[in-house]
Order: C-alpha cells, then structure tokens, then sequence
C-alpha cells in the first residue's frame, strides 16, 4: 500500500520538478517572447500549486489520521492532542514551517499567474517567483523532508513544542509571518522583472502596490500577534524581549516600512527609482538571512528554534539573492539613477525620506546588534549576548523622530511646503503637543520617553485633525453639503489616504501603548498564604486553593486567585504550571486581568506544594499594554480599508497605465 | 542659459550640504551605536573564568552559568531571598536571588544567572534553568567544562 510519507515525498518532488520547468519554460517564453512558453509556465504555476496543496493534505492527513511512519508526526505530534492542536502541528516545527511557507508561495504565485495584468514584466516576475519556490521546494525535498518514513514507527510522539501548544495565538501568528513573507515576495519578483525588461519605471510599484500592502500588513499583525502571545505565555509579563527571533522578524518590517513610504515618493516625483529597488531587495533578502540566523543555531535564542539542516541552504540563497539583484541594479543603473532632485527639504518627499532613514538606521542598528554576539565570539572567543538596554538606546529615541514626522510629513504637500500654511499648521499641533505633555505631567508621568511619546500622539492627533479638516471644510464650503456627508464620500474615495491616516493612529495608540506598559511596570513576587488578601497596587490578592487539572494531553496545575478591588471581588485569576504529554518541560502560564488603564498578570513564580500553606506569585501591573493589541487590530483594519476595492482606484489604474507607457 | 548654470550650482551646492548632513549624522550614529554596545555587553561566563579576573567584570552585568552545588539551596519563603552556591566545579560562589526557586531548580541542576558581583557574592535578578539532555549531572563530582559551557548557552 502507498503510504502517506512516499504519498507525500512524492508530491513534494512533483512540485519541484515542475517548479523547475517552469522556471525554464518561462525564461524561454520571455527571452524568446514565444507566448505559447509562457502560457505554459503560467499554467503550470497552477499545477506545481495543486501538487504542493497534496503535500500539505498529505501531511495534514498523517497529523490528523497519527500515523506515526511518517518522521515529522513521530517527531512532533501525539495522540491524545486536541484536533486543532494537531492541524497546527503542521508549522510548530522546522521542516513543516518550511513547507507552509513553499506551499504559501506556490498559492501567491498562482493567484499571480492568473489575475497578473499581461505586461513585458509578467513572465520575467513569474520566473523568479517560481526561482524562489524552486528553492522552497528544494529545501523541503533535499534538507528539511517532513515525509521520511520511518521504517519502525512509534506508537506515539512527544507532541508538539509545549510553549507553542499553549496558546491559541500559536495558530495565527506563524502564518500571519509567512503570508507577510510571502506577500513581500511579489514586489521583489516585479522589481527584478523590471530591471531585467529595463522599465525601471513605477509600472512594477503600481502593479504591485496592493500586494506589498497586504505582505506589510500581514508583517504588522504577524509581530503584534507574535507579542501578544510572548505575553500570555512566556510569563515575564513582557511582549518583547529584543530576542534573535523577534529581531529578524522585524527587520524587514523596518525596511517594508521603508518602502511603502518611499515608492510613493517615485510616484509622485520619479524620485528615488534604484533606492526603492535596494530596498525591496533588502526587504526579501532579509527574511532570507533572519531565518537562516535562527535556524541555523548560529545566533541563541529563547525561543530555541535549534539547530537545523537548513541554515546552509539559507545562507547560500541568501547570498545568491543579494549579488544578482544587486548587480542587476548596478547592470541597469543608467536607467535607475535619479534625474529629478529634491526640490526642498520641507515637502512630502523631504519628510518621506527623512523616515525612510530613520527605519534604515534602526533596520541596521537591530541587525547589528542581533549579529555583533557573533563577531565577539569569532574575534575575542568570548561569549556575549546584548541586552536589550541597547536596542532600546538606539530605537527609543529613532521612533521618536519617526512619531514626529508621522506627524508632520502627510500635512506637506509634494516638492516645496507654503511657509504659511505649515507654520500655521506646526503652531497648531505644538500646543496639542505642550497639552498633551501638561497632561501626562499632572498624572505623574516623568519619564523622559512616555512624556514625549504622549505629546507626540498629541501632535499626530492634530495633525489628522488637521488633515481632515484640511480636505473636508473646503468641499463641504463649496458643495454646501453637511460635513458628514463630505467625510463619508472622502473616506469613500479615498481609500489609501484614510486607510494611512487610520494606520497612523494604530501607531499612535501602540506607541502609547509601549509607553505607559514599558515606563510604569511594576512587576513583584509576593507571597500569598492561603486565605489572606495581600495588597498589590491597588488591589487585594487572595490566594483561593490550590487545583489541578487533566485534559487531553494536559495536565495542569494551579492556583486560584480572587483578585478585590476597594473590597468588592472583581474576578478570579487562575495562573497555572502546564505539562503537555510525556514534555519534562512545564510551561508557566499566567492569567491576565485585562482592563483599558491596565493589566493584571499574575504567573506562578515556583512549584504548587500542596504541603504548603502559602504559594508565590509574580504579579505585573502594566498600564495600558492592552492598547498595543487594539492598536495592532486598528492596523489591521486601516489596512484593509486602504486594500479594499473602491470606484477611484481602479480609475486611477487605466490612468496610471497610461502614463508609464508615455514614460517609457 | 544664465539659469541653468544657477540651478546648477544650486544642485551642486545642495549636494554638498546633503552629504555633509548626512556625514554629520553617520558619525553621531555610529557614537551612539559604539557607545551603547559598550553599556550592555553581557559576558557569558562559568565561576572559574569569574575568578581568574575578577576586576575585569567589575560593576559589569554577567551572565553566570554553573550548577546549583548539593546541599547550598536556602530559600526564605518570608522574604522570598533564595541562595544558593553556583559551581562549575573548580570554583564557587555564593549567589543571592530574590524570588522563588522555579519549577524545575533543583541540586545539581544547570543554571543561568543574570546579575553582578557584589563583594565575592553575585547578586542575580534574572534565573533560568537551563534543562538540557546533551549534559548530566555527574554523580562522581568530577565535570568537565566544556561540556557544562555547550549545555548552557
């Protein structure tokens, strides 16, 4: 009989081998503009998305069915796991990941091949995608196969990671990172196409624009989500921890960053052409290296990813990735170099890359700091890790200077501001500045930081009243409609200003979300006799009884934990110690009252010893570190409305068409 | 084309303070970027490499490993003070930390501390166990280092 495991190698090595064809097929069919070559790469896109979903059913079958022949359940799943826990199996570790991520770009390549306007770039940017799926596919062939057949089977696995089983967030979170990924993907493959058909133009930005909002958004929710779950199940109370891992997945989110700001100053300007393709190639390329650093064991996490067979596979494409599209740059320069010039610094494009600086020096200061524990080891043999005092340094005073642009940069128009309107403007949102700062003085904040980032969000609150008012008033003047009226048919048909403005606020509100969870932490182990109500901050604790709990591949044990507030009970906390299965390791997982001021954590700090009379807990008090979540979701939701399909923007698109061909 | 010639030094002389802003701005970075590496460096090291220079990690945050010697555990459940003594087993130290013992601490298990010495007593505020299958703990007190380093990083 066909096992699952041969099943599933087999539809891997399918995948590849027509990945592998229709690389060729698409480079013949583009060097040679023979259609029907193209044509057949572009179909067979479809097919290598067809074999790779058989992979991923295969191997979701063999999770769900535990059939223990095939390596990567034995290694990694257990009967007794609740269902959802076992479909997820699927990216808790390092080779399923690897095949999400291929089966997540085969799906983008095919939507691609199919709905891609047909331009000189398609059949060049569905060659390198099919380039990039051929070394995803090769990687889960050659290094990581999750199919080997095991020719003694267990009866029965260790189960998944606990730390990821612990927590619902660890279903969303890795998929949110490699749609984000992935969706980035497509802008680097336009971008290629582009230098490779010499249209350095904006044409490859504009047929791209929607797919790099989607992979940015994706990337946001991924880290935001990524923090959440740290904080519900590492236990410290905190969300990051300028860890290797959390550190490569927000590098290309700096420079991602980067980009959707810059690309709108080519459009505008046709300004900025070669840094906008370095910087796409940035982007791609660092989610490249990141993942060869924390999977390949050279930098120590702890999130403890491990050692795996495909560092060198990363390292290796990583490389490659970076000298051809960099010489492709430096090929195409004639074409990519910049004519125009900045007409003055005090204008849109002035401010736009003003930020894009700002994201470049923290891109590079982050990976510096993520790499420099190797260079210390290489040089001097000492081990070293560094802290997080100093991305904190280096950051914290960057995103200040980012928080005050944001304010500032929408409000200029494009080449030279109105010395007249800005200063009206500037005067405007300094007082909301001083009032916001007054304010935050009189509730007793002093820290240097959580005082500017509260004025700062003072002053990008006026400075989207501002813009609001800005472009509303007028039209309501001159239509005579209500000013209700007038907002609706803006933010109707102009959906990627307000979508930016509502992302902006995102931003605002997890800055002051940092502020007030990073500034004002009070963070106490404290002793709890069972029966006494012990104050923390405000509150009584009341250590209730200790319980313990069995379910399906859990065993947990725990504490309840009646929390009063000016004497009347306002819940009860269960903080608890999981097991997962036959783990050794216990998973401290802590329970959170969440309110909008801020949130009580209370983790278990040692063993429950029923022998005890008394039991320790660490209690956290953060203040408003819910609004990092909010902020997270307004993101979200402000990218989706920038996304979402409207009137203007298609008629933008044939207008948009048109004079890139003039251009070219 | 008196105009051009203008806009032409204009450009050039734009040039010329972009460069020079940007050089400014370079150096600064590149100062704070050194100067905050320096700050927060925190050097892995095991008691017997503590000993052979201390004044080297003086007034330095360290992170020690070693294991929790036998019978050195002392906890205060009352003013939640733990110590204990860390070793590697050519030297020791007395190590104060304030919190309960996690879960999993135990004699002879693995640990990473986070803290500074104070007077020949390191004062941690961060504690983890560090529970790895490649090291056990020997049952004859003999240890080799190497292998203790490997299994704790």
């Amino acid at each position: 009989m066909l096992s699952l495991g041969t099943l599933g190698s087999g539809a891997v090595m399918l995948a590849l081998a027509l990945a592998v064809y229709a690389v060729v097929a698409g480079t013949l069919g583009a060097v040679r503009r023979d259609a029907r070559l193209q044509t057949s790469a572009r179909l067979t896109a479809l097919a290598v998305f067809i074999a790779a979903t058989t992979a991923v059913l295969v191997m979701q079958a063999a999770l769900l069915t535990d059939d223990f022949s095939v390596k990567y359940v034995a290694e990694h799943s257990r009967i007794e796991s609740p269902t959802w826990v076992k479909v997820v199996t699927l990216w808790a570790a390092l080779e399923g990941s690897v095949l999400l991520w291929a089966w997540l770009l085969t799906a983008y390549t095919a939507v691609l091949a199919v709905t891609a306007p047909n331009t000189v770039m398609r059949p060049w940017a569905l060659v390198v995608m099919q380039v990039v799926q051929v070394f995803f596919l090769s990687v889960v062939a050659l290094a990581a196969n999750p199919f080997i057949v095991l020719a003694n089977p267990p009866l029965d696995g260790p189960g998944a990671n606990p730390l990821l089983q612990n927590h619902w967030m660890m279903a969303v979170h890795p998929v949110l990172m490699y749609l984000g990924f992935v969706g980035l993907t497509v802008p680097f493959a336009f971008a290629m196409a582009a230098l490779i058909t010499r249209r350095p133009g904006t044409e490859w930005m504009r047929l791209t624009r929607r797919w790099t909002l989607l992979g940015w958004g994706f990337l946001s929710a991924a880290i935001v989500s990524g923090g959440w779950w740290s904080y519900e199940v590492l236990g410290w109370g905190g969300y990051w921890a300028w860890d290797p891992v959390e550190n490569v997945s927000i590098l290309p989110w700096f420079t991602a960053t980067a980009f959707l700001h810059s690309i709108q100053v080519q459009e505008r300007r046709r300004m900025l052409k070669a840094w906008n393709l370095l910087l796409i190639v940035l982007t791609f390329s660092l989610t490249l290296l990141g993942t060869f650093l924390i999977r390949s064991g050279v930098v120590s996490s702890v999130h403890a990813f491990g050692d795996g067979p495909v560092g060198p596979f990363f390292l290796t494409f990583f490389v490659i990735v970076s000298l051809v599209s960099i010489s492709l740059v430096v090929w195409r320069w004639d074409q990519v170099r910049d004519r125009a010039d900045l007409d003055a610094v005090v204008s849109r494009e002035g401010a736009f890359l003003g930020v894009n600086v700002l994201f470049l020096a923290m891109a590079f200061a982050v990976l510096l700091g993520t790499v420099f524990p190797l260079f210390v080891e290489a040089t001097t043999g000492a081990r070293v890790t560094v802290g997080a005092p100093f991305f904190d340094a280096i950051t914290l005073p960057i995103w200040m200077l980012v928080l005050l642009l944001m304010g500032v940069g929408p409000l200029l128009p494009w080449r030279r501001a109105e010395t007249q309107t800005l200063r009206a403007n500037l005067i405007v949102m300094t007082v909301a500045f001083l009032i916001a700062l007054a304010l935050a003085f009189a509730f007793g904040m002093r820290n240097t930081y959580p005082l500017l980032t509260v004025g700062l969000a003072g002053w990008n609150l006026a400075s989207v009243g501002l813009l609001l008012a800005g472009a509303i008033v007028p039209r309501a003047r001159i239509t005579g409609r209500s000013i209700g009226q007038v907002f609706t048919r803006y933010a109707f048909e102009q959906k990627r200003r307000v979508g930016s403005m509502v992302v902006h606020l995102g931003v605002i509100v997890i800055a002051l979300g940092i502020a007030g969870s990073g500034g004002y932490r009070v963070d106490q182990q404290i002793r709890l006799p069972y029966g006494e109500r012990v104050p923390f901050q405000g509150y009584e604790l009341q250590a209730l009884r200790p319980f313990s709990e069995q379910v399906a591949g859990r065993a947990s044990v725990g504490v309840e934990v009646a929390v009063f507030q000016d004497g009347r009970e306002v819940g009860v906390l269960t903080p608890r110690i999981n097991r997962f299965g036959t783990s050794q390791m216990t998973v401290p997982t802590p329970s959170v009252r969440y309110t909008a001021g801020h949130d009580l954590y209370l983790a278990l700090a040692g063993a429950v010893d029923p022998q005890q009379d008394f039991v320790i807990i660490r209690a956290v008090q953060s203040p408003l570190i819910t609004w990092i979540w909010i902020g997270g979701a307004i993101i979200v939701l402000g990218t989706a409305y920038a996304l979402s399909p409207g009137e203007r923007p298609l008629r933008r698109r044939v207008g948009a068409e048109s004079t890139a061909g003039a251009e070219a | 084309m008196k105009g051009a010639a203008v806009s032409r030094w204009g450009v050039a002389r734009k040039r010329l303070v972009y460069g020079l802003f940007g050089a400014g701005v370079l150096v600064l970075a590149g100062f704070m970027i050194n100067q905050a590496l320096n700050t927060s460096l925190v050097y892995f090291i095991l008691p017997n490499e503590y000993a052979q220079q201390p004044s080297q990690y003086e007034d330095r945050r360290i992170r020690l490993g070693g294991l929790v010697a036998p019978e050195s555990v002392r906890f205060d459940d009352l003013d939640l003070q733990l110590t204990f003594l860390v070793t590697d087993g050519i030297e020791s130290y007395p190590v104060q930390h304030v919190g309960a013992p996690p879960e999993l601490f135990r004699e002879n298990a693995g640990v990473v501390i986070e803290g500074r010495f104070d007077e020949g007593v390191f004062v941690s505020d961060n504690l983890l166990i560090k529970h790895s299958e490649v090291y056990e703990a020997p049952a004859d007190g003999h240890i080799d280092i190497e292998a203790l380093r490997e299994s704790l990083q």
